[in-house]
């Protein structure tokens, strides 16, 4: 008894000592050489779903990103790559420059004799038709966003595109603008492998959307290596198309991609800090402080404020649903005594220009934006902020007056009581949210902050009508080929009021016919000057009616980088001309194929 | 009664515990007449300035100013644009850049800087030096740049109508401004939040109605858990039951998941300190009622209060004269207590973004929020959360002393 008690004691701890050395063993399998691998931060948040680019919700950050600023491309392809420096198009997949028709009805695009897919057959038009015609099927984010622009795609031989417009009424292209982002947006995908999903699924849509793509064929330089809840890392294709003369001419420079799956900002920026991030897309406080105080080697894309080029203004938006925000003067006055340095210097640590830098308007600080509207003829409208004295007077002109003697206006005799949201942990919104309440108190309004989780507080926003949030905080586009007219439609456009599930712009439901049909004839006016008229018109309506304002001016993308591994990250100084993409998106991309080592 | 009080004054413990607490009190009271107006008015642009006292720039440059011929001001001067580290790396940039620094002595301030501009130039790309080490060359070269070169700097200013510039007046390099002298300066012994809101001021607020949460929350749950103790305790019977039934299952409910619970139902803003004081007394009543309850069941049959039963006293009475006083002590221990954990429950949930809302008052837990959102603790500003933290410890830890020496005075078993 006494033996077989030892004997059984022994292979315990036998059995324990064993277990300690399995479970290094297998994580040893990921432990990749630190001077092939790039490491990002502020991507993928969450563990990956899967691999199937047809889908929306397949939470795969660095693998599936398709945006009219930029697609990701280190796996899946477009046509061309979006550069926000200069609004130009590099051919991708693509052969040279697309071609219009004289009506500007059809595009043209050839696909590049070198393009080819992962498995080794050749990338044809017949793919990218394929692609369109079963993003339409499935009806998913691309489909649907594309649909009302594009009304075929077809190949007319292997190697060339036809892309006809949906038309209007005159016969006109109903906007060719989308049209061009759809190339450097929309990714192509290969029609076998997307015939062997509808295969397996049954031709059913939903089934195709939630398969999980593990055996997907791709054309970029990186594919899946390994996957879970700590990381995501991408290997080098070392057989990629790319490397072909006609495209890059050699392989992108890191053998690994990895992404560690961080648990909030302050681990990545943590992870920054200690050099085990080389890339990091995270809103940073006081960015500048990393070098300038702790002397650590990493920088952004320009050595001096705002640290990035701002393209997105994040906005807050009036509930319209509400009757006491339907008074214009009420939304003007809110918006007059808001501090703006204050949300800028404070809430984004001065990692925006300031709105008497760039008065505001429905245009992003790019100088490509505010060329397209007269400064002049908007400037009585504009404001810079922090302005109570104008706001009081206003309020007290349009009869908003503190009839009770409570300390707090009223309208109807109802004291204007509002809430202002934004998602929780989401810093320098919340900050914002803050001083914009702070700015009530000054007028004689009250506002009070309220930060719900981001899973309810989109539902609400993306509802066609709510009566919950009376102030809250959405985005606004970045810079794309469509811009500023996009923008100026996401934040006036009446199409998207009553919308459920509105993921499109006007979470305000604000709605204004001058407006709807300048939107409609932006894109169709080729004329300069009555281009400008229309944009100047549309700045003039939004700065009077209020409908929404815009809070401060924010990149599309958060790109610190640590030269502790990794050196030669695109910087605005360099001439390079490769735009501060966190080194994957659009061309941006041309990052990775002349990032060096530190020490070689 | 006074001989109580002289007993209690005679325990150190408590002593220091009360000494503690009326220091904080004291200030809370006094420092809004020192440094008047709203704490929560932001008044710094820019996030976390150090502490210190900042002097206007605009204000000094007109203030009457004394000469002084320091020996060493220059020196001085020179260390703080250029730290040794700084010249160390501006050799190695010569060095780098292929220059002659055989002759050169770092400690040779002038010729540093005159190998320095003649031979650097941004745009030179030295092989293999990383984007971050040329950026900080070039902030070096414009701060040296900057720097005044001669003794006398002038200050100017346009002539609106005109346009022309008239030179103002001329600031020497020995001139000095007595800090009195200058119309605006501020004074900022713990810097600023995330906000630009003065730090101290905020403090100073916030540990005003962080105390009076305590007490709201610590006088709510006494008075629940003494009433419902002593009825159970007294009746006995199913009162007792039924009481004692809920008491069970709150006990067994963890009191802080509860806590979480409620506010996170409550919408933020109907979620005033008071709302939070009260759903925090709400909650914590549990231990009170358990330990009075059992106090009570040894009183119950005391002769004293058979005796007033016999005489027909009324239950209020009994309770009131021949119940309560024997516990009154365990009670104020008990409220002590309560107060000190009220303080910190609202500190844990303000940390998880459930306290009050946000604009109205300060507390030291919305403190200690903000400055985690904005990663204070990751970035060196140490005022925006440390003293937060100093004085939720010491308000509890003068608390707890004075329940401490309040223990040794009232329980027999722990006299001395």
């Amino acid at each position: 008894m006494q033996k077989t008690r030892k004997l059984l004691s022994m292979l315990l701890a036998i059995a324990l000592l064993c277990s300690l050395f399995i479970v290094p063993a297998s994580a040893e399998t990921v432990e990749l050489p630190r001077n092939e691998t790039l490491y990002f931060a502020g991507i993928q948040w969450g563990s990956v779903n899967g691999w199937n680019p047809l889908s929306d919700d397949m939470n795969n950050g660095m693998a599936i990103t398709q945006n009219a600023g930029g697609s990701r491309s280190i796996m899946f392809e477009t046509l061309y790559m979006y550069n926000m420096l200069d609004g130009s198009l590099t051919p991708l997949l693509a052969d040279g420059d697309y071609v219009w028709n004289d009506a500007r009805t059809e595009i043209t695009v050839k696909i590049k004799p070198a393009a080819k897919w992962s498995d080794g057959t050749a990338i044809t038009a017949e793919d990218v038709a394929y692609t369109f015609a079963t993003s339409v099927k499935i009806g998913n984010a691309r489909g649907n966003s594309y649909k009302p622009f594009i009304e075929t795609v077809e190949a007319v031989d292997d190697s060339t595109v036809l892309i006809k417009a949906k038309l209007n009424d005159e016969g006109a292209a109903v906007n060719p603008l989308q049209m061009i982002t759809y190339l450097e947006e929309a990714y192509v995908f290969q029609k076998a492998w997307v015939e062997a999903v509808e295969a397996r699924s049954g031709d059913d849509p939903a089934a195709v959307k939630r398969d999980l793509g593990e055996d997907v064929v791709w054309s970029g330089p990186y594919t899946k290596y390994y996957a879970d809840d700590q990381k995501v890392v991408f290997v080098r294709d070392d057989a990629y198309w790319g490397q072909d003369a006609s495209m890059w001419g050699t392989l992108p420079v890191p053998k690994y991609i990895v992404h560690t799956i961080y648990a909030d900002n302050p681990a990545g920026e943590t992870a920054l800090k200690a050099g085990e991030v080389d890339v990091c897309q995270q809103f940073i406080a006081n960015i500048q402080d990393l070098w300038l105080k702790d002397g650590l080697p990493i920088s952004t894309y320009m050595d001096e404020a705002p640290w990035g080029i701002c393209v997105n203004m994040p906005t807050a938006y009036y509930n319209l649903d509400k009757p006491v925000l339907q008074n214009a003067a009420l939304r003007k006055a809110i918006a007059l005594a808001v501090d703006y340095d204050a949300i800028i210097q404070n809430a984004m640590t001065g990692q925006s220009p300031s709105f008497a830098d760039v008065p505001r308007s429905l245009m992003n600080p790019t100088a490509g934006e505010q060329a397209t509207f007269d400064h002049e003829a908007v400037k009585d409208l504009q404001w810079a902020g922090d302005d109570a004295a104008s706001a009081i007077a206003m309020l007290d002109a349009a009869g908003i007056v503190d009839t009770d003697g409570d300390g707090w206006r009223d309208i109807d005799g109802e004291k204007i009581s509002l809430n202002a949201c934004c998602p929780n942990g989401w810093t320098d919104w919340m900050a914002a949210m803050e001083i914009v309440a702070a700015a009530g108190e000054k007028i004689g309004i009250e506002i009070t902050t309220e930060f719900p989780e981001w899973s309810v507080y989109q539902t609400v926003v993306t509802a066609a009508t709510q009566d919950q949030y009376d102030i809250f905080m959405m985005w606004t586009d970045s810079a794309a080929p469509t811009q500023p007219w996009g923008r100026v439609r996401q934040l006036m456009s009446s199409e998207f009021v009553g919308v459920e599930g509105n993921w499109s712009g006007n979470w305000g439901h604000f709605s204004n016919a001058r407006a709807d049909e300048i939107i409609a004839a932006i894109p169709s006016e080729t004329d300069e000057a009555a281009l400008k008229a229309l944009y100047t018109e549309a700045v003039q309506i939004y700065l009077t009616e209020v409908p929404s304002f815009s809070l401060m001016y924010r990149p599309n993308m958060f790109h610190a980088v640590n030269e502790s591994v990794w050196t030669n990250f695109p910087d605005a100084s360099d001439g390079r001309n490769i735009p501060p993409a966190i080194c994957v998106d659009g061309y941006g991309i041309a990052a990775l194929y002349e990032l060096e080592l530190v020490n070689p | 009664m006074k001989n109580t009080i002289r007993q209690v004054f005679h325990s150190p413990k408590f002593v220091v515990g009360f000494c503690i607490f009326m220091a904080i009190l004291l200030t809370m009271l006094v420092y809004p007449f020192i440094n008047p107006g709203d704490p929560l008015k932001m008044i710094g642009l820019g996030t976390f300035a150090e502490p210190g006292t900042y002097v206007s720039m605009y204000d000094s440059v007109g203030a009457p100013f004394s000469t002084f011929k320091i020996p060493d001001a220059d020196v001085k001067r020179l260390d703080k644009l250029l730290t040794q580290e700084d010249r160390a790396k501006m050799r190695e940039w010569l060095e780098l850049a292929q220059v002659d620094v055989s002759e050169l002595d770092v400690g040779d301030m002038d010729s540093l800087l005159a190998m320095w501009k003649q031979h650097y130039d941004p745009e030179i790309r030295i092989p293999g030096m990383i984007k971050a080490v040329r950026n900080y060359y070039i902030r070096l070269n414009n701060s040296i740049l900057s720097a005044s070169v001669s003794d006398t700097l002038k200050v100017t200013d346009t002539d609106e109508a005109t346009g022309e510039t008239i030179e103002k007046t001329k600031i020497s390099k020995t001139d000095y401004v007595n800090v009195d002298d200058v119309a605006n300066v501020i004074s900022l012994p713990l810097g600023t939040d995330n906000f630009g809101r003065d730090t101290l001021k905020q403090l100073v607020a916030a540990c005003g109605v962080s105390i009076s949460i305590g007490l709201i929350a610590g006088a709510v749950a006494t008075a629940l858990g003494l009433l419902l103790g002593l009825l159970a305790g007294y009746l006995g019977g199913w009162v007792d039951d039924f009481i004692m039934f809920f008491t069970n299952i709150f006990t067994v409910i963890p009191s802080f998941v509860l806590l979480i619970l409620i506010n996170y139902s409550i919408n933020q803003d109907q979620r005033g300190a008071g709302t939070v004081a009260l759903v925090i007394g709400l909650t914590s009543w549990v231990w009170t009622t358990r330990s009075v309850r059992s106090q009570v069941i040894s009183l119950r049959n005391r002769d004293h209060v058979n005796l007033s039963r016999l005489s027909g006293h009324s239950l209020p009475r009994i309770i009131l004269t021949d119940i309560l006083p024997y516990i009154a002590s365990y009670v104020m221990m008990a409220f002590i207590l309560q107060v000190s954990s009220g303080i910190l429950a609202e500190a844990q949930l303000s940390l998880l973004g459930l306290g009050p809302k946000t604009t109205e008052v300060p507390t030291l837990g919305l403190m200690m929020n903000w400055a985690m959102l904005y990663s204070a603790h990751l970035n060196g500003s140490w005022w925006a959360y440390f003293p937060v933290i100093l004085v939720i410890a010491l308000i509890s830890f003068s608390l707890n002393l004075m329940n401490t020496g309040l223990d040794q005075v009232f329980n027999p078993t722990l006299r001395e």
